[in-house]
């Protein structure tokens, strides 16, 4: 770089925030703005009083309640399976045997799919007349079809939902985790299998805890996406099975009424963000934890 | 050379011939540029050759079409000579309107539909085209008919007994209601089984009549396929079978009787104890106060409402004649089956027409829903409290907007 330049862009110190700042604007125009609109748009009327209107009828929402229950239930049950399924993937990815790369590009599939045609897929699977229904009486299991997505068996409904998002979702969760094992130095693994730890030993404590730091983020990324779940929900278990980013939804696109739709962005910004302290609160990494 | 000055002078006669006899068509439907093309070429072309009136066709967004009828009224003068429009359209401008009672018409109109273009004192519009919704059967269902129902008349127990037939007989649910998010359900609440069964779709929102409704729907819904509530249309369930009977918009179940025309027929959606609810999405034709050509108009109206234009318009755009005759002259195939079924229900003797809210928030279809959602599919108890702050909550929406109640509650 020439000095002229240099001396614009001040010096070397400076240079890492001229890096940055693309992404920075980028930022600050695409989620910044409508975030702060949409806060806006939640605590104030059209004619520019503040007001906690929108909330108290968000609150007082029949579907309310249902869509608050459901959207945590569906994150709980989620995430840890979720989280399990994607660490022994990415075990098996990163265990460098022939061949085990062949398995980061299968497990990776589903991550090119959007979660609306993800949605779709799994139903074609669980309709009335769908794949599963006709598997199972070819092979003379069933007698008739059996209804997975019912209103009146909301339990199975809720499964269907869970498959659909477990196959679509695991793998952004396994590449973070893959990345994460692969930062991991050979040392340590040599110097465990050197003092006899083997198999399940060496995972539980050596690997998970230099995994942490990745796990933490992987957590921290499925969990937000797991609150906002909402295509896949909408194409399996249409109006069954209610959750809080759907509404937010309806009201905007159906019932047209914006404010009423930011109220619940807001919401689930606020768990979103109570979420993201519990896991950097109680999930610290080893490696803070001994430098602290 | 020549051959261009012949042409000329045939142009140039043309125009002559047509001088005096040209009017203007102002329409707030086909107004999308594929569907204006259509009027143009294949309604507006015929008919200028055949009584050499030209019509110049201008499609107009609803704003436009008020802002221009009630000025050209004010002034005294105008140059639009002919109107087509949606019933609400025409509310809108009704002083500007002229008593189209004495145009002649090219066919049968039922009574039920002429009479919602009587506003005013006057008949202010002649009925064009209707949009709908109706119910449509599989073939198969009809044994299971119960004994003694018509099935282009049925009523809304007879539907209950059928459906439970068919569960009795199939061990499955085969009557299919769309529940889904991007369903058309609450027009089902608000347009069918309201007014089928209290005569409103407002006024009557928390009455007696209308928790003996939920209480019928809870019923109902035991022989509804358990899927109903991700369905946003009917037409895949009808071919694939999950659903033998199924209501919904006419657009939305065409595809399964296109596929398998044989298979189906469109049948009149049921009567309740107050009569047989149903929407109508009604657009008619109209001519202003100062039209400079009422004589022309009114042509052109008898002319667009003769079977032949009626079938044009609904293979052209799909919206279903008013005619009684255009019903039979459909081609055979799905739009003949929806035809059919489309004017037996306009022509029921028991009608009760309902229209579409205008103006109000659309707040007002989450509250059809919701109340759907908690007795019908959560399968609470009918509370008769919560129907009471539903419905203040609707009135609310009309109150805010100062709408007035739309038919039939409102007159």
């Amino acid at each position: 770089m020439n000095t002229r330049l240099r001396q614009v862009l001040g010096t070397d110190t400076f240079l890492p925030y001229w890096l940055l700042l693309p992404t920075l604007i980028f930022i600050g125009i695409f989620f910044l703005m409508p975030l702060f609109n949409a806060v806006i748009l939640a605590f104030r009327s059209d004619e520019g009083v503040f007001t906690l209107e929108y909330f108290q009828r968000m609150v007082g929402d029949v579907r309310f309640i249902e869509a608050l229950k459901y959207t945590f239930f569906l994150a709980l049950t989620i995430v840890p399976i979720q989280v399990i399924t994607a660490l022994a993937m990415a075990l098996l990815v990163n265990a460098g045997f022939r061949g085990s790369r062949f398995f980061l590009y299968i497990f990776a599939l589903p991550l090119g799919i959007s979660d609306l045609a993800a949605g779709l897929i799994w139903l074609s699977i669980f309709t009335q007349h769908g794949f599963l229904n006709s598997i199972l009486y070819s092979l003379g299991i069933i007698d008739k079809p059996i209804y997975y997505i019912s209103y009146q068996n909301i339990g199975l409904t809720f499964l269907a939902v869970v498959a659909a998002e477990h196959w679509r979702a695991t793998a952004i969760v396994m590449v973070i985790l893959v990345a994460g094992l692969q930062m991991i130095s050979k040392d340590y693994l040599e110097a465990a299998e050197v003092l006899g730890a083997r198999g399940w030993k060496k995972i539980w404590y050596v690997i998970l805890p230099l995994l942490k730091p990745s796990l933490q983020s992987a957590l921290i990324i499925r969990t937000i996406f797991a609150l906002q779940t909402f295509a896949v929900v909408l194409a399996l278990a249409g109006d069954i099975i209610p959750v809080l980013a759907g509404e937010a939804y309806f009201w905007h696109f159906f019932y047209r009424n914006s404010h009423i739709a930011s109220a619940y962005a807001v919401l689930l910004m606020v768990i979103s963000i109570g979420m993201t302290w519990f896991y950097l609160k109680f999930l610290k990494s080893r490696m803070e934890v001994i430098r602290g | 050379m020549k051959k261009l000055s012949v042409l000329a002078v045939a142009l140039l006669v043309g125009a002559f011939a047509g001088l005096g006899q040209k009017i203007t068509w102002m329409s707030t439907q086909f107004v999308p540029i594929a569907e204006a093309e259509f009027v143009r070429n294949e309604i507006l072309a015929p008919f200028a050759e055949a009584t050499g009136i030209e019509v110049e066709f201008i499609g107009a967004e609803y704003a436009e079409f008020v802002s221009r009828v009630t000025a050209e009224y004010e002034a005294g003068k105008g140059e639009i000579a002919v109107l087509c429009a949606l019933h609400g359209d025409f509310v809108s401008v009704l002083d500007a309107l002229a008593d189209v009672s004495g145009v002649p018409v090219g066919g049968t109109i039922s009574e039920t539909l002429m009479k919602l273009g009587q506003m005013g004192g006057k008949q202010a519009y002649i009925p064009l085209m209707q949009a709908t919704y109706l119910m449509v059967a599989n073939k198969k269902a009809l044994e299971y008919l119960p004994e003694g129902a018509d099935v282009w008349a049925l009523t809304y127990d007879d539907l209950l007994q059928w459906a439970k037939n068919i569960y009795e007989a199939t061990g499955m649910q085969k009557l299919g209601i769309p529940a889904g998010p991007k369903s058309l359900l609450h027009r089902f609440i608000h347009g069918y089984l309201y007014p089928s069964f209290t005569g409103y779709q407002v006024l009557a929102f928390d009455s007696g009549a209308a928790v003996k409704m939920w209480e019928y729907m809870k019923e109902l819904w035991q022989y509804v396929n358990p899927a109903a509530p991700t369905w946003d249309a009917m037409d895949t369930p009808l071919l694939s079978e999950e659903v033998w009977i199924a209501w919904d918009h006419t657009a939305r179940v065409k595809q399964a009787l296109i596929e398998r025309p044989d298979d189906f027929i469109a049948i009149p959606s049921p009567a309740g104890p107050a009569g047989r609810g149903f929407i109508t999405v009604l657009a008619g034709l109209g001519i202003p106060a100062t039209s400079p050509d009422p004589d022309a108009a009114a042509k052109l109206i008898e002319y667009l409402t003769t079977p032949e234009v009626q079938v044009k318009i609904l293979q052209g755009v799909g919206f279903f004649p008013v005619v009684a005759e255009a019903a039979g002259a459909v081609p055979s195939g799905a739009l003949q089956i929806l035809a059919k079924g489309v004017s037996a229900q306009a022509a029921s003797p028991d009608a009760i027409v309902s229209f579409i809210p205008g103006g109000i928030s659309d707040e007002y279809k989450k509250i059809y829903k919701d109340t759907f959602f908690k007795f019908v599919i959560k399968g609470e108890p009918v509370d008769v409290e919560f129907l009471r702050s539903q419905a203040t909550r609707l009135r609310e929406l009309y109150l805010e907007a100062g709408a007035p109640y739309p038919a039939p509650d409102g007159s």
